[in-house]
């Protein structure tokens, strides 16, 4: 009986919970006309696909998914490898300073981006690649260190010593012990990071926002704003560009949700 | 080679520039043009991405540019490249109507190209206006008389959208100029005259006034001026302020045209001026290829160009281009309007820079929230006058 | 790199497998310091002067700015207030909320993962994308939020919720909590497995009810959760940007200014470089007095 009571009051939160996505979804498919005149609660009687389309080519989506997925493809494996070469010393080798190393990854954690990006500007210019997504990389992958090194550095320390040792005693060097036996060992640490560090940069607003001003180069989320002001009063095409924005990530979210979820849980636990 | 061709054009702009930018490239098939844009906020975000580009040394090689302070941070800053070779080269004095050129100019030079001249009125709905009988006003007192009228129908007699501030702005600065007459209009956008005094007051008091007595749509502070234009679409408000650009606006959001009319609203003083401002076009001082950017700008600027491709230039300073009348009808009036005469004030976010204008609208929208009385936003406003004076000593 | 070395890491061995280690580091810390370190210290270094981020002259004028953050400038205050406001809410609710759903999904109840889903799910996506959602349920004509309230016959409670100086941030932040109840909700659902079961039994065994349950194993059980989620919970709160300005812009007027925001305004559109980097650097001073303890909780073995 509890447990029913239970059920019901969860199932209405959630309801509650998925409105938005369901009013976002309803408007992508009708035309501006439908809505106008029957409200925004209506199915819509035929389904309008124009407004994805025109979001797509019109829009500018085409091109703002290539940067995006451009600089997952890139960023992430590049952060993620530096973040577990990083972090194999931190956690298997007995070296001074290594607390206070681990300790300065950490404390870019609690350091807002607004603070680096006025000096990034003026660094990405004086190299060169200023205005352009090469610009993001770097800052991107210095951001992701902090968590990134955290989780690999405790996925490490389960790994068990004896083999590193059996391995060192065999002869083998620091770096094929890394290659050949930490990074195939932590396969679902790494792939928890890909799947959770793809999300971050998929999402990232302000860096994008302040270094990257021209259209060829902007990344979903940027080109979603900016596609609001070029669509302002066209609702349902905003919308439709909202939900082509979502779609990845959400999509990502559903099939792959126990990464994110052991992701949020390995940084809960204490290193 | 690459030209980089930076607008705040919306989609439909796009639209209509894009055959235009197709046929340069195909008189230049060496040259490729990109059109950027950032649109849908006006003044407010455009300036910013354009600074960001430049600060990051790589502008883009045409931009378009509003005047005024809009312009001159920029052209202050050493950031735009100063036309006067360029238009001697290419005779573009010949070409512009010639106060166009002297709008644009700044410390006695010229640092772009005239695109248009544009101006801004009352726009209404021709049908609800006859349905109630009303006729445009001839004084300020008509005009209240008018949403009075309007009102006791459960009409609103103007619609704006407040998020980025200038849209009321149009308002305000409309009954700045009534209250104060044209002179002290002046005074006051130069930092002359105090904000604070007895007829700016009395602006703030009618802006507050029209919003007590319900004649505004409704919480519109977080309303984008594009969304604005609903409610009078819809028919629940008779006006919006708009401008010359309003009929290809509203052709564009697919709504008719033959339902609307404007007019130049009444101050009561001598001479009537409206809202007015120029648009043009600009090079960066540090342009990778000014030569081809001239060439472009040549290329738009050009009478033939612009004859091939009348919509995109109903409003062009260019002599000799007028709008065809008979398919634009109401932007054909504005024309007539905007070459007779030049009794003309800008729009206070041309004549103030971001971070004062910023405060302006500060108090713009404390006074239509209800939060600030008119007489305590006359002192705040010329406490930020007298600040950003004090911060750029 | 060498191979056999002793454990204990010092002596003429232990000098190799520092040089080792340091090799290992050398990539990360070189991007670290070049690219997050650097740019924080140049932007204390900015701080101390007057600067328009762009030309050559820098004018040097001490703490000024950072007098001008306390105590001349109004909006700064204000941003300061919101920021606090924003905090103090993030801690109450949607942790609180993310508990209240954390126990109830901890049941064997059928169905768990897709509650789960739902209520996580708003934390994965872009917060660009949820302020342009929660826009679009606020918009005063065609908005889900007046349209239900409509529907429910409560048409004088419709109003304009981004527009109004009294609801704009309280709405604001309600789309916060949609997209940030999963966070904590996770957490705690990991907190709660931990928590060994035959500890409610014995306490089921000596006669204790659901509630002194709760209390006496439950909340213990979760102490270390608690450190986490709320801590997290600050921190993230203190870096609030996207939604407000996807939303609200700041406004109206400057009702909803954040320092986050605030500080993107001064150094992007009103070229007070210094003064940004002033702004920017308290907010940090801010989050560091809250992540320093929480980053030595975190790293005591």
């Amino acid at each position: 009986m509890e447990h029913a009571l239970l059920y019901v009051s969860l199932s209405i939160l959630a309801l509650i919970w998925i409105l938005p996505f369901v009013t976002v979804l309803l408007s992508a498919l009708r035309s501006q006309g439908d809505l106008f005149s029957r409200g925004v609660f209506a199915l819509p009687e035929e389904i309008d696909w124009s407004n994805f389309t025109e979001a797509w080519k019109t829009g500018g989506f085409e091109i703002y998914f290539r940067n995006s997925l451009f600089l997952i493809l890139v960023k992430v494996p590049l952060g993620i490898l530096l973040a577990s070469l990083a972090a194999y010393p931190l956690a298997k080798l007995q070296f001074r300073f290594s607390m206070a190393v681990f300790v300065f990854f950490l404390l870019g954690l609690a350091v807002p981006v607004q603070v680096t990006l006025q000096p990034l500007l003026v660094m990405m210019k004086q190299l060169g690649i200023a205005n352009s997504l090469w610009a993001l990389i770097p800052p991107y992958v210095a951001f992701g260190l902090p968590f990134q090194i955290f989780v690999m550095r405790g996925f490490f320390r389960l790994i068990p010593s004896e083999l590193i040792e059996c391995a060192r005693i065999d002869g083998a060097s620091e770096l094929v012990i890394f290659r050949r036996i930490m990074l195939p060992l932590s396969v679902p640490a790494l792939a928890t990071l890909f799947i959770i560090d793809s999300q971050a940069t998929w999402n990232e607003f302000i860096i994008a926002l302040v270094l990257v001003s021209s259209k060829a180069s902007r990344t979903v989320p940027v080109g979603l704003l900016q596609f609001q002001g070029e669509f302002a009063s066209q609702y349902t095409q905003l919308m439709a560009g909202i939900v082509i924005s979502i779609a990845p990530v959400i999509a990502i979210f559903i099939f792959l949700q126990r990464f994110f979820v052991s992701g949020l849980t390995q940084s809960a636990v204490k290193g | 080679m690459k030209l980089r061709f930076f607008t705040k054009f919306d989609a439909a702009t796009v639209k209509i520039w894009t055959p235009i930018v197709e046929a340069y490239e195909k008189q230049n098939p060496n040259i490729k043009v990109t059109m950027e844009t950032v649109a849908g906020s006006g003044a407010a975000i455009y300036p910013d991405v354009l600074r960001t580009s430049m600060a990051a040394g790589d502008p883009p090689d045409v931009f378009f540019m509003w005047g005024g302070e809009v312009a001159g941070p920029f052209i202050d800053a050493g950031q735009v490249m100063e036309l006067g070779a360029l238009y001697d080269k290419h005779g573009w004095k010949a070409r512009m109507t010639p106060w166009t050129v002297d709008a644009i100019t700044r410390n006695g030079k010229v640092w772009g190209v005239p695109y248009n001249a544009r101006g801004m009125g009352f726009f209404y709905r021709k049908d609800i206006f006859a349905k109630y009988k009303l006729a445009e006003p001839k004084s300020y007192a008509e005009f209240e008389q008018i949403c009075a009228t309007l009102k006791t129908n459960k009409i609103y007699c103007a619609s704006f959208g407040g998020k980025f501030g200038w849209h009321p702005m149009r308002l305000l600065d409309y009954l700045t100029e009534t209250a104060c007459g044209p002179e002290v209009h002046n005074q006051l956008n130069r930092l002359q005259a105090s904000w604070d005094i007895p007829c700016a007051v009395d602006a703030y008091g009618r802006l507050k006034k029209w919003v007590d007595n319900g004649w505004l749509v409704p919480d519109f502070l977080s309303v984008t001026p594009a969304d604005a234009r609903m409610p009078v679409y819809l028919g629940d408000a008779a006006m919006i302020i708009e401008g010359d650009w309003f009929e290809f606006v509203v052709r564009g959001d697919k709504q008719p045209t033959t339902n609307l009319d404007f007019f130049v609203p009444p101050t009561g003083h001598q001479p009537l001026r409206y809202s007015a401002f120029p648009q043009q076009w600009m090079v960066p001082a540090k342009a990778k290829n000014p030569d081809a950017s001239a060439q472009f700008i040549d290329f738009i600027t050009a009478p033939a160009t612009q004859k091939q491709f009348p919509a995109a230039f109903t409003a062009s300073a260019t002599i000799g281009i007028e709008p065809d009348c008979k398919e634009w009808p109401i932007t054909c009036k504005w024309r007539q309007i905007i070459t007779t005469s030049r009794d003309i004030y800008p729009p206070t976010d041309q004549a103030f820079t971001k971070e004062l204008m910023d405060g302006f609208f500060e108090v713009q929208s404390g006074i239509i929230a209800g939060r600030i009385t008119p007489a305590d936003g006359g002192k705040m406003m010329q406490a930020r006058a007298e600040a950003w004076k004090a911060s750029k000593k | 790199m060498t191979g056999l070395r002793s454990a204990s890491g010092t002596g003429a061995l232990g000098w190799a497998q520092d040089r080792t280690a340091w090799m290992f580091l050398a990539p990360a810390v070189l991007v670290y310091c070049v690219f997050l370190v650097y740019p924080m210290l140049s932007s204390l270094w900015i701080s101390l002067f007057k600067w328009d981020g762009m030309s050559a002259e820098m004018k040097f004028i001490g703490g000024e700015n950072y007098w001008r953050i306390f105590l001349e400038d109004e909006v700064s205050r204000k941003a300061l207030w919101n920021n606090l406001l924003w905090t103090l809410a993030a801690l109450l609710l949607p942790t609180s909320f993310g508990l209240a759903l954390a126990l109830a999904l901890d049941t064997k109840l059928k169905g768990v993962v897709v509650f789960r889903t739902i209520f996580y799910g708003p934390g994965v996506l872009p917060l660009v994308a949820v302020g342009l959602i929660w826009s679009w349920m606020y918009n005063p004509h065609f908005g889900a939020v007046n349209t239900i309230l409509k529907m429910m016959d409560l048409r004088h409670l419709t109003r304009g919720w981004l527009s109004s100086y009294d609801t704009a941030l309280a709405a604001t932040f309600v789309t916060y909590l949609w997209s940030h109840v999963g966070f904590p909700m996770v957490l705690y659902l990991a907190g709660l497995q931990a928590i060994p079961r035959d500890l409610y039994e014995a306490a089921s065994l000596d006669g204790a009810t659901a509630l002194q349950r709760f209390r006496h194993v439950t909340l213990p059980g979760l102490k270390e959760t608690h450190v986490i989620v709320l801590s997290l919970a600050v921190i993230h709160a203190l870096k609030v940007f996207d939604l407000i300005y996807t939303m609200t812009y700041g406004g109206p007027g400057r009702e909803t200014q954040v320092l986050g925001t605030w500080m993107y305004f001064q150094s992007f559109q009103y070229y007070n470089a210094g003064y940004g980097a002033a702004i920017a650097w308290v907010i940090t001073a801010i989050i560091l007095l809250i992540a320093i303890p929480y980053i030595r909780h975190m790293t005591k073995t």
